[in-house]
């Protein structure tokens, strides 16, 4: 029996198929060969030189004694249960002030994109030694309004704090993704919302909000995948410190691979990550009703 | 007078996104105590000759010669990224195939394992193939939609493009590739655009998979050359000169995105919804 | 059906996974002669390395035309990963400037790079001490030879201690008693870190070697400290913080952020008075500060004057590949930028003071060896020094001691159960390297 595909008439139901063969073979040639040695190593005690051992989930076993892993595991989750919508917001707001149709406007959107393109320079790096240190410019402000000092790189959640407000800093291609779809909106739709009575904001919630589900969709599953993968940020900034409170699952990964040799453990924690944000995205998939809008 | 707020909070905005860069460039006239110890950016006096070093780079080559090296790599990359996240995106977007729900898992999948877990093994592979130290392992793997993130942001703005559009193409007799390249491709073009600008910069400052693919000095991209100079287990260097190097290393990404900026909002400003 | 084909894809992944390490590999013999070839040769560093470095090829390739040597070089960064996966796939070059642990990271079994008592005739290994030979072994196979020896020492900023009148401390009780006067000002007499550059165990651990006689990790991986020996160290340390000799972990993150000690403004403005250093690494400390400001001290010792318990190791070393076609034309290069004295005035002490005689005497004769690192070298040499042993330098191993000194600081836990954290870790953790 053959099965039924939506296809418009008179298009063939392999015609998507050789659209995504760029896919198909990249895949075949580029990611299944190191994603399945990636698997297998995990089931390994491979370090890079020895022949490996097979040790069956061995590793996966001693994840859940290695306290390092759990918390590290917290870590990436709380970072990205913070940032992730804070980004998403933030990211807006410029976008929807950048939209704006006045003089000039160019000029303001590659300033606001320079952070991303400094990204892991070295100046982002003194430049935050220079506003979060103690005598840094924030606490000079926190001062000047009649508060108590805090020690941002030496205090736990402080130290979480400036790493987020890093990325957040440089949220330009979030930013550009949803200026993309901004323009998409026509001016018509807001004129006819203001003859109606509606105000700015109930016209951004009316109108703008539903036409942009996509686009946030996409920031949110780009961004979820970024913070879970993060390894950068706290890399440059805290080192993964104050005890270990910013140290991320990316960091674990890298640390054990290049640093302790141990690549049977960090591909194993690499899968671990893979399903935990597999875990995610399909629940927002499942969340915004989208699971079968995607095919 | 609203304009007036707006452009004032824009401005003090502004400065604050772009105070890093304004200190970097007073930073390299700086010696290195002085760098470190003031955040204001005008330095002391100003000696032009450390840019002069910087240009020259330690080795036989100039920047110029690295900047050359960097845009031979991201020209195809990015040329052939732009055309596989087309086709690649188009088809999920647009048809229903067989096993078209495991593919798209699959490409989903791609995009959640992080990139260092596959570097080793793709090293062994383009050794094994006999192309390391070559621009084939930076650029080839664009040509196969290997950015997951771009074809998926690609699949999003499809399907922000009425498929009436491409119903009423198809009436008037076009086939599916007439109606990528003319009707929906023109729509797109920001996106395009943006897809074209993030290759760039991301190329741009990609340093891990050059620094292990390629061994010769003289194929290094910028981005090698950028952190030759600075070894923080040996006995110190010049600091001002490798922020000087990075302040030359900035200039592209900045002038390219200054350039591609307006092409984020341009474009057919119908796009798909007012028609 | 397609389970099976799977499976065996799969183990066929895997098994030239593992098989592609390039140790199965032929080793080429030396032939006794000198053909003509290309070599590649890889380091990391500064500008002053490149430089240096860059000019001595230029010499060697002047005077053998035959032999080419192509230089692969970068910054630090990244450098270990790009190694990795060059000996993982036997693509490294034919020579190599290494660090002291991928010795045994990299050759566990001596069988990682080549064996260059081999090449014994080419390289002539009269010029080095037997002492300084044996670092280069691994499983009693020589596989590298050490480029320089170094040690870390105390520098104190001249500035600071002569405004407050203070001297620089001889034993571990002037040091803590330094507290006191400095603190009065707001200053602090020394610093240590807990980061990458792990200072402060370093510290503690030289301490209760110079105490007690035993090695913190014997040359062969054994721990040799006890528990109570560990806890010995970490109390040291926790008093050095109590009398204000050196900040706590939190006051140094605070006012630094994770800015390296020569980076920070309280060291460049002189309220840390001191640090711990390499020899062969402390020019970017002086860098950081006036000319002539920064002085090297005496290695402190106990009440009786002794002074044991300080260690040396090789700060670099230079290996051949194992894969290397061209074993003897390799070894020729080796020498020549090891011993040779033309060369050696080119280098310089790019790569810190060569362990090599006629290196150092050929640096002597033209005046290249003063300042700093002179002086921490000759400081060293009259003590009893320990050898620093390879496992001590791992990566793995470092994350233990600072791990364990952040805690501490953070009164996170007691030094009694950091010391048996740490001694229950490390052991399991050589254990399970070694196997």
């Amino acid at each position: 029996m053959k099965k039924k595909y939506r296809n418009p008439i008179g298009v063939k139901n392999y015609t998507g198929l050789l659209l995504i063969m760029p896919f198909i073979a990249g895949f075949m040639l580029f990611t299944a060969y190191p994603f399945i040695s990636s698997f297998l190593l995990g089931l390994t005690d491979y370090n890079g030189i020895r022949t490996a051992d097979f040790i069956g989930f061995d590793n996966y076993r001693r994840m859940f004694t290695d306290s390092g892993f759990l918390n590290a595991a917290g870590v990436t989750l709380k970072y990205t249960a913070i940032l992730v919508p804070l980004k998403l917001i933030f990211s807006l707001i410029i976008a929807l002030v950048l939209n704006m149709q006045i003089k000039g406007m160019g000029v303001y959107r590659t300033v606001f994109y320079i952070p991303s393109i400094l990204g892991s320079n070295l100046a982002v790096v003194i430049m935050w030694q220079f506003l979060f240190t103690s005598d840094g410019l924030a606490n000079q402000l926190l001062d000047m309004v009649g508060l108590a000092p805090v020690s941002w790189y030496g205090d736990t959640s402080a130290a979480m704090g400036i790493i987020i407000l890093l990325r957040l800093w440089e949220f330009g291609s979030t930013m550009i993704i949803f200026l993309n779809a901004l323009r998409d909106i026509p001016r018509e739709y807001y004129e006819a919302a203001k003859v109606d009575g509606c105000g700015k904001i109930r016209g951004f919630f009316a109108i703008t909000l539903p036409l942009l589900k996509n686009v946030i969709f996409l920031n949110l599953v780009l961004q979820v995948i970024a913070a879970m993968q993060e390894f950068n940020a706290p890399y440059m900034i805290t080192g993964g410190g104050p005890l270990k409170s910013t140290y991320t699952l990316g960091m674990l990964i890298y640390d054990e691979m290049f640093s302790y040799h141990d690549m049977g453990y960090a591909n194993a924690v690499s899968w671990v990550m893979f399903v935990l944000i597999a875990l995610i995205v399909g629940i927002m998939t499942k969340l915004t009703g989208r699971g079968r809008a995607d095919l | 007078m609203k304009k007036t707020a707006v452009y004032i909070l824009l401005t003090l905005c502004g400065l604050v996104m772009i105070y890093p860069l304004l200190w970097l460039v007073g930073a390299s006239f700086k010696s290195n105590d002085e760098i470190f110890s003031t955040v204001w950016f005008i330095p002391k006096s100003l000696d032009f000759s450390v840019y002069k070093r910087a240009w020259q780079t330690v080795t036989d080559y100039t920047m110029g010669h690295y900047f050359f090296n960097t845009f031979a790599i991201i020209i195809p990359k990015t040329f052939f990224a732009v055309i596989s996240t087309v086709l690649t995106a188009y088809g999920f977007a647009r048809f229903d195939f067989p096993l078209k729900r495991l593919f798209y898992a699959l490409f989903m999948g791609t995009m959640f394992m992080p990139a260092i877990v596959t570097i080793m093994p793709m090293y062994l592979m383009w050794s094994r193939l006999g192309v390391l130290d070559t621009y084939i392992p930076l650029t080839i793997p664009a040509l196969f939609a290997a950015e997951g993130s771009f074809v998926f942001m690609m699949i999003q703005f499809f399907k922000g493009v009425p498929k009436e559009f491409d119903e009423a193409a198809r009436i008037d007799g076009c086939n599916s590739m007439q109606i990528l390249v003319h009707i929906l491709v023109p729509c797109l073009r920001p996106v395009i655009v943006s897809v074209c600008v993030f290759s760039f910069l991301w190329t741009m400052n990609d340093f891990l998979t050059p620094l292990i693919m390629i061994s010769s000095v003289e194929k290094y991209p910028l981005s090698l050359i950028l952190r030759l100079s600075a070894d923080s287990t040996g006995n110190g260097y010049e600091q001002c000169k490798i922020l000087a190097m990075s302040v030359i290393g900035l200039i592209p990404s900045i002038a390219v995105f200054g350039l591609a900026q307006k092409k984020f909002l341009s474009g057919i400003t119908a796009g798909g919804l007012s028609g | 059906m397609k389970k099976l084909i799977l499976i065996t894809a799969a183990l066929g992944c895997l098994s030239s996974l593992s098989s592609c390490n390039g140790r199965k590999s032929q080793v080429t013999a030396p032939d006794g002669k000198l053909d003509k070839c290309t070599l590649r040769f890889s380091w990391w560093g500064g500008d002053d390395r490149h430089e240096a470095t860059l000019e001595a090829i230029e010499l060697w390739n002047e005077q053998h035309p035959d032999i080419t040597i192509v230089p692969e070089y970068g910054g630090w960064d990244g450098w270990t990963e790009k190694v990795t996966a060059q000996l993982s796939g036997g693509t490294e070059p034919d020579i190599m400037q290494i660090n002291y642990d991928w010795l045994i990271s990299f050759s566990p079994d001596g069988k990682g790079f080549y064996d260059l008592s081999q090449l014994s005739d080419r390289i002539d290994l009269t010029q080095f001490d037997n002492e300084v030979l044996q670092f280069g072994k691994v499983d009693g196979i020589l596989n590298g030879i050490t480029v320089s020896v170094s040690g870390r020492g105390l520098f104190y900023n001249s500035d600071t201690y002569k405004r407050l009148g203070a001297e620089y401390p001889e034993t571990w009780t002037e040091l803590t008693a330094l507290g006191e006067k400095f603190s009065a000002e707001g200053l602090y007499p020394l610093d240590l870190d807990a980061q990458s550059g792990g200072t402060a165990w370093y510290l503690a651990l030289v301490y209760v070697q110079q105490q007690t006689g035993r090695q913190f990790i014997t040359l062969d991986g054994q721990l040799g400290f006890t528990e109570a020996d560990i806890k010995t160290a970490l109390d040291f340390y926790k008093t050095l913080e109590d009398k204000q000799v050196i900040r706590t972990v939190d006051i140094r993150t605070d006012e630094d952020g994770t800015a390296a000690l020569y980076q920070s403004p309280e060291f460049i403005s002189g309220r840390i008075g001191g640090v711990l250093e390499w020899g062969s690494s402390v020019g970017k400390y002086e860098m950081s500060l006036s000319e002539g400001v920064l002085e090297a001290g005496p290695m402190l010792s106990d009440e009786n004057g002794n002074n044991s318990g300080w260690m040396i190791k090789p700060s670099l070393l230079y290996t051949i590949s194992a894969n290397t076609q061209y074993p003897d034309e390799a070894a020729e290069f080796l020498d020549f930028i090891l011993n040779d004295g033309e060369a050696a005035k080119v280098l310089g002490t790019s790569r810190g003071i060569p362990a090599s005689h006629s290196a150092e005497k050929s640096l002597e004769e033209n005046g290249l060896l003063t300042g700093l690192a002179k002086e921490n070298d000759e400081l060293l040499e009259e003590l009893d020094t320990v050898t620093i042993s390879p496992y001590m330098e791992l990566a793995q191993m470092k994350t233990f001691y600072n791990n364990a000194i952040e805690q501490v600081s953070f009164n996170a836990v007691s030094t009694e159960e950091a010391a048996r954290e740490m001694y229950v870790s490390i052991n399991e953790y050589l254990e399970r390297i070694k196997k």
